[in-house]
This record gives C-alpha cells, sequence and structure tokens, in this order.
C-alpha cells in the first residue's frame, strides 16, 4: 500500500516535471527576486508589481523571440541569506534566464556569490554606493557620481552653500556616500571643520537635538546645507522636527537621496515645501513616455498610486535587456550579456539610457523641490551622465575602472595594468 | 539670418499689442525680458544676476510684478521665439498666453512649444533681493517682512541705504523693531563709518540670535602672516607660535604649536621663498643620480641622515643635475627669521576689539542656555519614555505579567488616531476623539489579551513572555496586512506647530510640551487611581495576596482584568501622543518596548515614582552623551545600555526597591 502511494507519488512527479519541461520551451522564464514581506516589502512590492506589469505588456505585444514571458516570483522575505538561497532556486530549479530583483545592498551583496558561480544575469534597480561591478549584474539605478555628486555640486553652486550637515542612517550606503562626499567637499576646498556628520540608528525619532545642532551651525555666518541619507521611516520625525523647529529650505536646505513620491506619501507635506531630492527620476517629468507609463500603474493598481525612481530603473533595464535578446537572437547568458553593451533606451524623462561597458546606465539627474501635494517640481536636470563603479573621489578607488567590454574586467587597476579580481569578493 | 527673424518676430509682437501706451510699456519689459532670455531660460544663481538687476532698474511700474511672478514660477517661454507669458490651462496641454504685463490675451500655445520658467532657491533669493526696494514699504505687512527676510538671506551695503530710507515711515511697531534690528546688523558690516559700526556691535549685547552670531562672527576672520622685519600696518589678532623643526609640537611642557613646521614654510612659499621638496621626491632624485656608490660626492652608505642627504642634493644641484631645492637648515633658518601673526582681514581694530568682546560674552550664555536646552530636550525624552512606559508599570510592575505586545498597544493606539483623522478631517477634533478612542481600543484589546491568554498563565511567566511575543509578532502583520508598511501620517493640530521659543538658543517644540503636560497628567491620575479610589485599593490588595483579597470578597479574575486593561489602555494613549511627534508603523512598538521595560526595571517595579526616575535617569543620560558625541547617535544609546547594565548589577531592584513583604521575597 505504501510502495503504491511511493510509486504513484513518483509518478505524478516525473509528469509533473516533465511538463514542465515542455512548458520551458515555449516560454522565457523572468525571475522577479524582491521582498514580498518583511520590512523592505513596501518597496519591493511595488517593484514586483512594476515587473509582472512590465512582463504584461511585453506579452500583449507579442513576447520575445516569438515566445511569452513567463514571470517566476519568489519571496526572499526581507532575509539577506534567504535572497542568495532563492537565487540559487531561481536559477536552477526554476531556470530562469534573467532575474529583477533586490532593494538593500547587503542583499545584493548576498545575492553575488550565487550569481557569479552559475552565470545567471541579475538587473539591479536601486540607487546604491558603487564600489563594485560585477560580471553577471546589470546596476540601472544611480550610481553615486548620477546622485550624490551633482546634488552637492549644486548645493555648491547654484545655494552657496558652505557649510554641511551629513546626516545618515548607520548602514553601508551612508556610510559609503558620506564617506565620498567628505572627500570630495575637501577636494573642493570645504575645510574639514564645516562638515558635521551625524549617523542614526534605523526608525530613530528623537530628533529635537540633531536638528538644533544644525541649525547652531549657521553661527558662524556661512549657509548650511543638509544632505541625508537618512532612510526608511526615520525621515519621518525627522522632518517632522524639522518642521517644528521652523527651518524654512530657503535658510537651511535639506536634500535626500532616500526620499521618493512613495516615502512622501506618509507625511503631511505642507512645512516640507521647498526641501530636495536628487534622482534619476521623478513621476513630475513631463514626457509622453512617462505619461503612458503612469497611466498604465494607475490603471492596473489603482489611481492614488505613485510612480518612482527603481521603477523607471526597472522599466529601462527589463526593456534593454528584451532588445537585448533578440539582437542575440537568445536568452544566453553570455550572448545577451555581450548585446546588452551600448544598448538605447528612451528613458520616462524624455532623453535616452545608454548601458556602458562598466554595466551602469548613462542617465540624467534631476533635482526636485517637494510640493504641497507630494510630487516633487523637477528645478534642474543635467545630460546624461555616465555611471561610475568606482568613485574618483577616493585615492584607491580612483585608480579603479570596469570594463567588461573591451578589458573584460570589472576592476581593473590603471596604473599597475592589470585586473584585480574576475568575481566579486568584496 | 537670425537678426531678420528677431526683427520679424519684433515687429509681430509690436502688431498684437492693443494700446498705443500699453504696448511702448509691454514691449520696453519685453525687450528686457527678450534681451536676457537665455540666462532666464537657464535659470542658474551663477549666471543670473544681470537679468534681474535689468529688471530691477528699468523704472518700468510693472518691474515688481514680473518679479514676483518670476519668483512664483508664474512665467513661462514660448520656446520658438524665446517670449515670455503668463498661462492659464484646463487640461494642461493647451494653454492660453497672456501678456506679461498688461494681461492681455495672446493666443494659444501646446504645452511642447512652452518652457516653464522654474527659478530655483538660489535664484529665488536673488529675485526676493532685488524685489526689497519695492516690498520695503509695501501696504502689505507680510510682503514687508518678506522683504526683510530676503535682506538677511542677501545682505549688502546697498540693502542697508534703502532700508535706512523705510524706517521712519513703518507704521507697525514690530516691524520696525525689527528692521532697525537688521539695520543694525548691516551697519556692523557695511557701514563705512567705524563709529556707527562700534555702535552697531555693543547694541547686540547678550542677544543670543544665531543670524546676530552669523554677523559677528565674519568680522572676527583671520589670516596667517609671516614678518621678517617690522610689523606692517595690519589689524593684529595675536603672534602664533611655530614649530622650528618637522614634527616639534611643543612637547609636553611648551605651548602648543599653533602652526606645523610644513604649513609654516608653505606661507614663506607664498610670500617668495623657494619651494620645498619632500622627503620622497629628493630620495628619488638621488637615487637617479648614483655614479660609482656616490652621489654628489657622498657615498651612499653614509646617506643616512637629512643633513647629508640635503648636502648631496645641494651638490647635485650645484652641477646642475637637479632642480634647486632649500635643505632643511635653510628652511629651519627661513622660518626663524620670520614672526607669524594672525591678523583680521577687518582693518578697524576699534570694530574688531568689539565684536570679540561682545561675542565672547554672548558664547558664555550660549552655553550656558545651551545646557538648559539639553536639559530640556532631556526632560522631553523622559517624559516620552514615561508616557511608553506607564502603562507596563501598571502590566508589569503591579501585576508582573512580562507582556511583550506592550508596544503593540502602543502601535494600536496610534493607528486608531490615524483612522479616526481619516474620518473627521479637522486635526484638534480629531486628537480630541482619538485620545479616548484609543483608550477604549486598546483596553478593549487589554481585556481580550488577559480573558483569551494570560490568565491561564499566570504563574508561569516564561509561557507568558513567549504567549505575548508570539501575539506581538502577529499583531504587526496584522497591521502590516490592514495599513501597508509604509509610514501613515498622524498629524499634529495647528497649534501644536511649531516651537516654544524661550530664547533664540532654548527652544521646544509644542508638541513635546504637549507630551510633557499628557505625562504628567497620567502621573497625577494613576496616583490618584492607585492610592485613593476603592479600585486602586482592590489591585493592591489582589496583587499582594489575591487568596487573602477573594476571602474579603475581592473578585481577584475581575480586578485583574481591569487593571491589564487600564495599562494597556494607557499604552493606546501614549501611541497617539508619539505618533504625533514621530511616525505611524507597523514596527512602532518594536521601538519602544526595550525602553519601555529599561524605564520600569530601572526605575524600581512596583513602583509608579520608580518609573519617573528610570525615564529622567535614562532621558538625561541619553542626552548627555549625545551631547558628548554628536556625531554618532547609535554609539550614545549603546553607551546607554552598558551603563544601565553596570547599574543594575548594583541595583538590581531598580532605583525605588519595594522593601518588606510587598517586594515579594
Amino acid at each position: 500500500m505504501r510502495l503504491d502511494k511511493f510509486i504513484m507519488a513518483s509518478a505524478t512527479t516525473l509528469a509533473l516535471t516533465a511538463s514542465t519541461a515542455l512548458a520551458a520551451d515555449e516560454t522565457i522564464k523572468v525571475g522577479v527576486l524582491h521582498s514580498l514581506s518583511g520590512t523592505m516589502a513596501i518597496s519591493e512590492t511595488t517593484l514586483k508589481d512594476t515587473m509582472l506589469l512590465l512582463i504584461e505588456q511585453q506579452n500583449a505585444k507579442g513576447g520575445v523571440l516569438g515566445k511569452q514571458l513567463e514571470a517566476v516570483v519568489v519571496d526572499p522575505a526581507s532575509d539577506w541569506p534567504l535572497f542568495a538561497e532563492k537565487a540559487r532556486e531561481l536559477l536552477t530549479v526554476h531556470e530562469v534566464d534573467v532575474i529583477f530583483g533586490n532593494w538593500t545592498s547587503v542583499s545584493r551583496k548576498s545575492v553575488l556569490p550565487v550569481i557569479e558561480e552559475l552565470n545567471g544575469l541579475l538587473f539591479y534597480p536601486v540607487q546604491y554606493e558603487g564600489e563594485e561591478s560585477s560580471k553577471n549584474v546589470f546596476y540601472t539605478g544611480a550610481a553615486p557620481n548620477q546622485q550624490a555628486i551633482p546634488a552637492t555640486d549644486y548645493y555648491l553652486e547654484e545655494l552657496g552653500v558652505e557649510k554641511f550637515a551629513l546626516l545618515g542612517t548607520d548602514y553601508v550606503y551612508p556610510r559609503t556616500t558620506n564617506k565620498i562626499l567628505e572627500q570630495y567637499l575637501k577636494d573642493k576646498g570645504i575645510s574639514a571643520d564645516d562638515i558635521f556628520v551625524n549617523y542614526t540608528p534605523f526608525g530613530h525619532s528623537d530628533w529635537s537635538k540633531i536638528v538644533a545642532d544644525v541649525t547652531a551651525l549657521g553661527a558662524d555666518g556661512k549657509k548650511v546645507g543638509v544632505i541625508s541619507t537618512i532612510n526608511g521611516d526615520a525621515n519621518i520625525g525627522f522632518y517632522k522636527e524639522l518642521a517644528a523647529a521652523g527651518v524654512s529650505a530657503d535658510d537651511i536646505p535639506v536634500v535626500a537621496f532616500s526620499v521618493g513620491e512613495e516615502e512622501l506619501s506618509g507625511l503631511d507635506t505642507a512645512n516640507l515645501v521647498g526641501h530636495l531630492a536628487a534622482w534619476n527620476y521623478f513621476q513630475s517629468a513631463d514626457a509622453e513616455a512617462n505619461t503612458a507609463f503612469i497611466d498604465a500603474w494607475k490603471a492596473k493598481m489603482g489611481s492614488e498610486r505613485v510612480t518612482n525612481d527603481p521603477m523607471e530603473a526597472h522599466y529601462i533595464g527589463f526593456n534593454m535587456w528584451v532588445n537585448a535578446v533578440e539582437a542575440a537572437g537568445t536568452t544566453d547568458v553570455d550572448a545577451v550579456r555581450t548585446a546588452m553593451y551600448g544598448q538605447e533606451f528612451p528613458n520616462l524623462t524624455g532623453g535616452t539610457a545608454v548601458m556602458l561597458p562598466n554595466h551602469h546606465l548613462a542617465k540624467p539627474v534631476l533635482i526636485g523641490e517637494i510640493q504641497e501635494d507630494g510630487q516633487f517640481d523637477i528645478i534642474s536636470q543635467t545630460e546624461e551622465v555616465a555611471g561610475d563603479a568606482w568613485t574618483d573621489f577616493l585615492p584607491e578607488s580612483a585608480v579603479l575602472v570596469s570594463d567588461w567590454k573591451d578589458l573584460g574586467c570589472g576592476m581593473y587597476n590603471t596604473t599597475t595594468k592589470t585586473c584585480v579580481q574576475i568575481k566579486s569578493n568584496y | 539670418m537670425a537678426r531678420i527673424i528677431r526683427a520679424l518676430v519684433l515687429v509681430i509682437s509690436a502688431l498684437t499689442m492693443s494700446s498705443g501706451a500699453a504696448a511702448a510699456q509691454t514691449s520696453a519689459i519685453n525687450e528686457i525680458l527678450a534681451e536676457n532670455a537665455k540666462i532666464i531660460a537657464k535659470g542658474s544663481r551663477k549666471t543670473i544676476q544681470p537679468a534681474i538687476d535689468a529688471l530691477r532698474d528699468s523704472g518700468l511700474p510693472e518691474a515688481q510684478v514680473v518679479l514676483e511672478k518670476w519668483r512664483a514660477k508664474e512665467i513661462w517661454m514660448r520656446k520658438e521665439d524665446q517670449r515670455f507669458f503668463l498661462t492659464k490651462t484646463e487640461d494642461k496641454k493647451t494653454y492660453q498666453l497672456f501678456e506679461i504685463a498688461s494681461g492681455v490675451p495672446a493666443g494659444e500655445a501646446a504645452k511642447k512649444a512652452l518652457k516653464q520658467i522654474k527659478p530655483n532657491s538660489g535664484v529665488r533669493a536673488l529675485i526676493s533681493a532685488a524685489l526689497v526696494r519695492f516690498q520695503l514699504m509695501d501696504p502689505n505687512p507680510a510682503k514687508r517682512r518678506a522683504s526683510l527676510t530676503a535682506i538677511q538671506r542677501d545682505p549688502s551695503a546697498e540693502q542697508l541705504f534703502a532700508l535706512r530710507g523705510a524706517i521712519a515711515d513703518e507704521p507697525d511697531a514690530d516691524i520696525k523693531a525689527e528692521k532697525q534690528r537688521i539695520e543694525h546688523l548691516l551697519t556692523l558690516a557695511f557701514d563705512p563709518d567705524p563709529v556707527a559700526r562700534v555702535n552697531a556691535i555693543r547694541s547686540f549685547e547678550g542677544a543670543l540670535d544665531v543670524d546676530v552670531r552669523a554677523a559677528l562672527n565674519p568680522l572676527l576672520a583671520t589670516t596667517t602672516i609671516a614678518v621678517s622685519e617690522q610689523v606692517p600696518d595690519v589689524n593684529i589678532a595675536r603672534r602664533l607660535t611655530v614649530a622650528t623643526a618637522p614634527g616639534d609640537d611643543g612637547g609636553l611642557t611648551g605651548p602648543a604649536r599653533d602652526l606645523d613646521f610644513d604649513a609654516a614654510y608653505a606661507l614663506l612659499v607664498t610670500d617668495g621663498a623657494p619651494a620645498a621638496i619632500s622627503t620622497e621626491v629628493q630620495k628619488q632624485a638621488l637615487a637617479e643620480h648614483v655614479v660609482d656608490g656616490k652621489v654628489g660626492g657622498i657615498a651612499l652608505s653614509d646617506l643616512n641622515s637629512t643633513d647629508s642627504r640635503d648636502r648631496a642634493y645641494a651638490a647635485l644641484a650645484l652641477a646642475g643635475k637637479v632642480a634647486p631645492a632649500p635643505s632643511l637648515t635653510d628652511r629651519v633658518a627661513a622660518i626663524k627669521a620670520h614672526t607669524f601673526y594672525a591678523a583680521y582681514t577687518e582693518p578697524d581694530s576699534d570694530v574688531t576689539d568689539a565684536a570679540r568682546e561682545v561675542l565672547a560674552d554672548i558664547e558664555t550664555q550660549v552655553e550656558i542656555y545651551g545646557i538648559l536646552d539639553l536639559s530640556l530636550d532631556a526632560l522631553s525624552l523622559a517624559s516620552i519614555y514615561f508616557l511608553a512606559a506607564i502603562g507596563l508599570a501598571i502590566t508589569f510592575g503591579v501585576m508582573r505579567v512580562i507582556n511583550m505586545a506592550h508596544g503593540e498597544f502602543i502601535m494600536m493606539g496610534a493607528y486608531t488616531g490615524f483612522v479616526v483623522q481619516q474620518i473627521i478631517p479637522d486635526y484638534t477634533i480629531s486628537i480630541l476623539v482619538a485620545l479616548p478612542l484609543a483608550f477604549a481600543v486598546t483596553f478593549g484589546a487589554g481585556v481580550a489579551l488577559e480573558r483569551l491568554v494570560i490568565r491561564y498563565l499566570y504563574h508561569r511567566p516564561l509561557e507568558t513572555l513567549l504567549a505575548t511575543f508570539g501575539i506581538s509578532i502577529a499583531l504587526q502583520q496584522i497591521a502590516k496586512n490592514i495599513f501597508g508598511t509604509q509610514a501613515r501620517p498622524l498629524t499634529s493640530p495647528e497649534w501644536l506647530d511649531g516651537a516654544w521659543e524661550i530664547n533664540p538658543v532654548v527652544a521646544i517644540s509644542w508638541i513635546r510640551v504637549a507630551i510633557f503636560v499628557l505625562g504628567l497628567a497620567f502621573l497625577i491620575f494613576l496616583l490618584f487611581v492607585l492610592n485613593r479610589t476603592r479600585l486602586g485599593l482592590e489591585v493592591r490588595a489582589v496583587t499582594q495576596n489575591p487568596r487573602m483579597a477573594a476571602s474579603m470578597g475581592i473578585d481577584p479574575d475581575r480586578i485583574r482584568m481591569l487593571t491589564f486593561g487600564l495599562g494597556s489602555g494607557i499604552a493606546g494613549i501614549a501611541g497617539v501622543a508619539i505618533g504625533l511627534f514621530a511616525k505611524v508603523t507597523s514596527g512602532l512598538g518594536q521601538d519602544y518596548i526595550v525602553q519601555s521595560f529599561m524605564t520600569v526595571v530601572v526605575g524600581g517595579v512596583g513602583n509608579l515614582w520608580g518609573v519617573l526616575a528610570g525615564a529622567s535617569l535614562i532621558g538625561s543620560l541619553q542626552k548627555v552623551i549625545e551631547a558628548f558625541n554628536p556625531s554618532n547617535t547609535l554609539a550614545a544609546q549603546t553607551y546607554m545600555i552598558v551603563f544601565i547594565i553596570i547599574f543594575i548589577q548594583f541595583r538590581p531592584k531598580g532605583i525605588f526597591a519595594l522593601k518588606g513583604r510587598a517586594a515579594g521575597d
């Protein structure tokens, strides 16, 4: 009896495996590796929905290489080691051809070894701290020189800021970014005394003293500006305290790198009008492609939903991947990777994104002022800036370049003319 | 070609004008705009000034309106001919155009053909500064105040004279005082008469405002100068001590060196001394000229001191093989031959003396008030911890139930506040409704938790801990499912906006004052309930000896249920208060549960005064450590926890330890 059951079960399993194998021939599988539960769920669920929308739209256009696309959604549950496990599952069990996923840098770092070992392909859509270039990852979010540096330039040149407060949450992205910015400001002639740095824990809520410290910085007659890498819901207490202290954006502006449309929806923005954010995309960008994308998004998800920068990154990344597959005529990772270099696709802000040999995009940098309705008024938009994997402002990174196309190396030392490493073990 | 087009455009625009007089003016302002179209469209602070100046100095009556509209982002440019218009739109696709000065309709254009001129905040500040002369005597007091703010953001000598002309006729006493204050601020920086400047500086004795310090500090900016013979006619701040050898820092006993050796020599180089080369460069140059084991006639084995390397290098330089560079001895001699001073950039010593004295006095006061401000912050943080922990003081302190879901009751209260605000849009009423409602909701939740779970586990504390921990996780997930993980807004009513400014240094936001008052009210309320009412008596009786209490006719079950409900209900009210100043998320309770337990344990279990003491200790300790280490708030929290661990080692029962039989041991 038991044996019977076992045989039957195995037979069904076999049959099932066979049928999925058959199905695999007819569809191209796209892995979606975003947390659907846990602390990162709200941000990443939006990206999962974005991917489903993009795949749906592509299928309506006839799919890729004459085949339909099939989304394989897994949930790594905001658990960093689980990201690696789920990536392995996607590549070995589901045998997906490409993965779109991750949000936090720590989750990306945990996926890297798996992706490189199994030669997978990952599109990473979030602005990050740079200092990395993996053969198997395309970074469609902003590198520091596409967000932090232009925003700092804007402070120096347009707002005449002479004294900087770098406020951040205590983890890898703010610390690396602030390290780069500190060096950059010193190179620009800002003395170390005029740079105030503060790190707070995740979810910090007692901001009164820090805000008082920042306002007191103006005592020597220099214009003060705040660069905020504060992440997550700690921003809410920070902005509330700022408003309570009566800090006007015209006196002490705050530019944030991690506050977008989605985050502002949790705030009463009336007291924040005029504070700034720097991204490569804002929902308020005036372009036809953007209007179409927003309309499609709202039709699918509801009219109160907003779009944001990482969504645009997925939009560009996905469409470039589709074009690269069409160009290569196959979904083979190495062929697609080669076809990716130089891919161009219109971005949602009216320009064109180009995929560079260092696996980063050339994208414009936008600076927006917060408006009463929780949207951003774009007041500065640059030409496309080429993403730089290794920053030029830290001496140990300045000598490094990444060029997978001609040099075949993501960490090439230009002074010794050698490839430091092919695989990532940062 | 371009000229013809421009002429054509001018003709066309002239044709579209309605009346003759208006046309003349309109075209005048349009011409100014057209001439500056490029920089206006570019909108960069660095290049915009000519356009603003041209408008301001045009003398045209509509210049003020145009500047105001420009600042308000209401001006649009038609791309094809770079002409500027005001616009109106119904559908955000086609825009009706209006002449900038007259408001006469000027046709329509598609959005694509237009560009909105959006001055950034830097440009807006410049426009505001230009508007000052129009607005200083504007009939609207708000505009007059705005013009004063604009002057402060962009002070200049020119503004000073404009401002002086506008003080005497100012009707509003407050604005007049403000005008006089700003006039003094500008006088001390820009007036040509030193006596007037000194008087202006003296008028700020004891003023704590940041802008006063911001005006005084630049007067005391210094530069370092090196003097070889006679002291030149400059305003010397003080003589500097200089390192006379590399690495000389004055030793343990000597005075600290203001200037290190390299910096001092670098200063001499800017005054014409020959540039020094670094040791590495020197060594490399020597290595390149090794001949027969010798460099410049000195054997390699002897090149082990700075002196010998300098000699070898000098020999090479003499032979013309390397560029000459001063030896260490030369440099030491050069530095010793000079005296170094810090000199004020401000030449008038009366002004700097006055500024120094006034500023020193102000800074002492700022420091004293800074401590006061810190104490106020500490008091506020203590009251927040107190409010979060006081419910726990009842459930844990009095009933000895370790309720890990206490934080989630706080969260529930905060979400209740959010939901009420969705239904009642008036913030004042909604808060007044939310406070009792949050109490009711969490009271109910507390009673339910007690009835369904805790009453079965009264004698098994470990299992209570696990069960309530599980419930805490479940409640968080439920909140995520209902409200999403994005933080929700809980907005305070307008009368709680802003801060109570005792003086420019000591300030605390009203919302924190309100939380303080709320905490105090609950302390009094609970003291009253526990010590002066029948319920309080029964609660104390049941906690001390439930069997004895039962035999006296008290229903211990009912009392426990009510007590637990009361503790939970207060957590709900704390949630509304915390949501108002921080955020409402499903993880809100997690941020306070550890602090709350810490407060209760440090203060002493089973005593409301203990909670007060514990909250005050933890709150002030945290602020003091933060003040010592302003760059890392996380570190401050870590040090505090270390301190508390040590504290508990010495006073395991907290500050207010229960004594006698009530202590239960």
